[in-house]
């Protein structure tokens, strides 16, 4: 997985849009529909097994 | 004899006489002096008296080499009700204001328009000069605030790796939106905190998404170090944005003035930093919950449509189209018919009058008037010498036949 959560919440609402508009055909909306599904689910996960993580850096460089 | 002439200054004869007002005049004159007006006075609090009006009224002294000068000062009730400390007497102290005279006293006096303790006070107005010139500098200019990411995947901390606010923060993030967090570490406070701090931004600048830099509460003299110049040039050279979070709600610092973003606490800055994450959750559900409705919708426009279309494919429509060509073809057919009979009949009339005139030639008629037909061996005796004597002969009659025997033959002549 490349894309950033940032990315795919970009491209979930850009097909948010699309499903808006009602010239999208009945195959594109379902084709995108489960696409977003599939983000939604992507980004819960991410969301929730994040973990913070704590590193310090070395004051001499 | 007139008092006083026994003086030893014969001059004073020729000198003119002034009147009061003409000399107080003249000594206002002198104390319009610049260099006596908008001045910032340093000097020690003696004879310091709160009147019931409100005014306050004292001295700034100072005392060098065994000597002592004294200025007399006001400072007027509506100024006085904006110090921001009570004076007392053996403060050392800087007082902002001008000197000018009072006539009915016959005095000057140093009227104060601002007063500040004199050791924060000079350092106080140190950072009011920094801020001057940093500001021409244009490093506070609001053009160059940088939005915040929304989604950091690293968040950097500039501050004390011992210190409250890093605790604060840490456990904010953990808490909203657990994301990767690289301490830079430094002092906060004390003889070059400030280095420090520049050092510790530039460390950390680029490693990450967002970068922090704050402490906790403190004094002025604790927070200090974040209005030096070297710090305010390292946030401002910063190519991550930063959020400042300097001390509590109440103080300021000239970082905070560089910083993309000011929080009041630290705690609050790292709530700016990361997204809270179940508010996250939640628009992520309603963007799961939209799209699954939008595609409901389309399901049921589509179902819609099909049924529109069946609607208009019902039976009734086709039976009716059905029914318009068999009319069609029920009057072709009829039409056929109508044609074929009478083509019969025409046929039948023709065949009639044939058939009549068939008749008319019909060899046999002759029969009907006594005639007969001679039939030998099955044939048509036409001439007389078809026939021989003795021979059978059938003779063919209207209604019947005969049998008969030729007796014998004559031949005409002529033939």
């Amino acid at each position: 997985m490349t894309e950033t959560f940032e990315e795919m919440l970009e491209e979930l609402r850009e097909i948010i849009r699309k499903l808006e508009d009602g010239d999208t055909s009945l195959e594109e909306s379902i084709a995108i529909y489960e696409r977003g599904a599939l983000l939604v689910k992507r980004c819960e996960d991410l969301l929730t097994t994040a973990e913070m993580k704590l590193t310090e850096l070395g004051r001499d460089r | 004899m007139m008092p006083g002439s026994h003086a030893t200054s014969p001059e004073r004869f020729g000198s003119p006489i002034l009147r009061v007002s003409e000399v107080s005049g003249l000594i206002c004159d002198l104390l319009d002096d610049a260099r006596l007006h908008q001045i910032w006075l340093r000097g020690e609090v003696t004879n310091y008296r709160n009147h019931n009006s409100g005014h306050r009224y004292f001295s700034l002294s100072e005392q060098s080499g065994g000597r002592i000068a004294v200025i007399n000062c006001v400072m007027w009730r509506t100024t006085a009700s904006a110090l921001t400390f009570t004076p007392k007497d053996g403060m050392d102290v800087l007082a902002w204001g001008s000197v000018e005279v009072y006539e009915p006293h016959g005095r000057y006096q140093f009227i104060v328009r601002e007063m500040i303790p004199a050791g924060p006070g000079e350092r106080f107005l140190m950072v009011e000069r920094w801020k001057r010139d940093l500001e021409a500098e244009g490093l506070f200019e609001p053009g160059r605030k940088r939005p915040l990411p929304v989604f950091p995947r690293r968040i950097g901390v500039v501050t004390s790796s011992s210190g409250a606010a890093l605790k604060d923060i840490l456990s904010v993030i953990s808490r909203r939106y657990p994301v990767e967090v690289i301490v830079s570490p430094t002092a906060v406070q004390g003889d070059g905190a400030h280095t420090e701090i520049a050092e510790a931004i530039r460390r950390i600048d680029g490693l990450v998404d967002v970068i922090i830099v704050g402490r906790g509460g403190g004094s002025f003299e604790d927070l200090f170090p974040f209005n030096h110049p070297e710090v305010v040039r390292a946030v401002a050279a910063c190519r991550t944005p930063v959020i400042s979070a300097v001390g509590h709600e109440v103080d300021t610092t000239l970082c905070d003035f560089a910083a993309d973003l000011r929080a009041p606490t630290p705690s609050a800055a790292a709530e700016r930093a990361v997204p809270e994450r179940q508010e996250v959750l939640r628009e992520l559900r309603g963007y799961e919950e939209r799209i699954r409705s939008l595609v409901q919708q389309r399901l049921e426009r589509a179902q819609s449509d099909v049924d529109d279309l069946r609607e208009r494919m019902h039976p009734r429509r086709l039976a009716r189209r059905v029914h318009e060509r068999m009319q069609r073809l029920a009057e072709h057919q009829e039409r056929l018919e109508r044609a074929a009979l009478a083509r019969l009949q025409r046929e039948r009339s023709v065949l009639t009058e044939l058939s009549t005139r068939l008749e008319a030639q019909n060899p046999l008629a002759v029969l009907d008037r006594g005639y007969c037909i001679i039939e030998s061996d099955g044939r048509i005796a036409r001439s007389a010498r078809d026939l021989q004597a003795g021979e059978h002969v059938a003779l063919r009659m209207k209604d019947g036949r005969a049998n008969a025997v030729v007796e014998d033959i004559t031949y005409d002549r002529d033939l």
